[in-house]
């Protein structure tokens, strides 16, 4: 048994990837949601969004929530890479994890949603 | 000796049968999309079709990426089927439409913010759906701009993990299922935006 996993590709890095796009959505999500329930979130959203994007202002605060799920998965991704490459793990569990961090972004950035939360 | 195949083995299979060992169906595709591009652009008033909005540039550029995506997603989609379930022969195919995936999902969102700012323009339709159907802005609108963006971690993610298993993913269940999994909700939510994008646009353009 052990034998079958070490003569295996490590999946570590395969795992990694998974689970970075499943932490840059949920950072979509509560970036979003921090945004619709704070007004000062999002003026600091949209003014990283002005810093950062050429003609954000035309855009509002999705400029803003765009730079920052990206910089999280992108930035999630090269930790995880550099954390788990070269290991194997259970992939169904890890994957199975980034999964449910897309259902939850999924939920997050469904507008009903917002006006829920809010008080 | 009675061996089980790996996607190499496979492929070197269909190589013989087919003769055409770097072909993909997305090299046809894009063949395809060309010639009848070529075609549409030589012989008929396209001009015509994109109407007379200052913004019908952008926004023909950004129904086109999104509607190549959608060919190259659903295909993918399908691919992505056959390799969970266990048909690997796909896996060659599958691994440039997974690298396509990502490619115009990033065009396409990329060309959807240019768009977006003409729809936030005064007078522009956010305006318009904000007094004659708010709902339309703030539930499917709003929706749309952000599971639009699900599609393009999702398809890097999948197209990553294709290109990198040097091996391929003939002993990897777990990560095949994965990969899949992955490619069928990315087409999931590009066939979510794609048809509140054209919804939204058939009640108000740009």
């Amino acid at each position: 048994m052990a034998g079958g996993r070490a003569a295996r590709e490590p999946n570590g890095s395969a795992v990694a990837a998974a689970l970075a796009a499943g932490s840059g959505l949920l950072v979509l999500g509560v970036v979003v949601v921090a945004c619709e329930l704070s007004p000062a979130v999002e003026g600091l959203v949209s003014r990283v969004g002005e810093a950062s994007v050429p003609g954000a202002e035309r855009l509002g605060a999705y400029a803003g929530k765009q730079v920052v799920f990206l910089v999280g998965w992108l930035a999630a991704w090269l930790a995880l890479h550099l954390a788990l490459r070269g290991r194997d793990l259970r992939a169904r569990r890890w994957m199975g994890l980034a999964f449910a961090m897309v259902l939850a972004a999924l939920v997050l950035v469904w507008p009903p949603v917002w006006h829920l939360l809010k008080p | 000796m009675a061996t089980t195949p790996t996607e190499d083995e496979g492929d070197e299979e269909d190589e013989g049968l087919a003769g055409r060992a770097d072909w993909t169906l997305a090299y046809a595709l894009a063949a395809a999309v060309g010639v009848v591009s070529i075609l549409a652009l030589a012989t008929a008033p396209v001009a015509a079709l994109l109407g007379e909005s200052r913004y019908a540039i952008p926004s023909a550029l950004h129904g086109v990426a999104a509607s190549v995506y959608l060919i190259v997603g659903t295909v993918s989609a399908y691919l992505a089927w056959l390799i969970y379930s266990g048909r690997l022969a796909a896996y060659r195919d599958l691994r440039v439409l997974a690298a396509l995936n990502a490619f115009f999902s990033l065009v396409t969102i990329l060309l959807g913010n240019w768009i977006y700012a003409y729809y936030r323009e005064s007078g522009g339709p956010r305006a318009y759906f904000l007094e004659a159907n708010p709902a339309v802005h703030e539930i499917f609108f709003e929706f749309k701009e952000f599971v639009a963006l699900f599609t393009l971690p999702l398809s890097a993610a999948a197209a990553f993990i294709l290109w990198t298993r040097r091996r391929g993913l003939a002993g990897e269940r777990e990560l095949r299922e994965g990969v899949a999994a992955m490619l069928l909700l990315a087409w999931a939510f590009l066939m979510l935006a794609f048809g509140l994008g054209a919804a939204i646009t058939k009640l108000r353009s740009v």
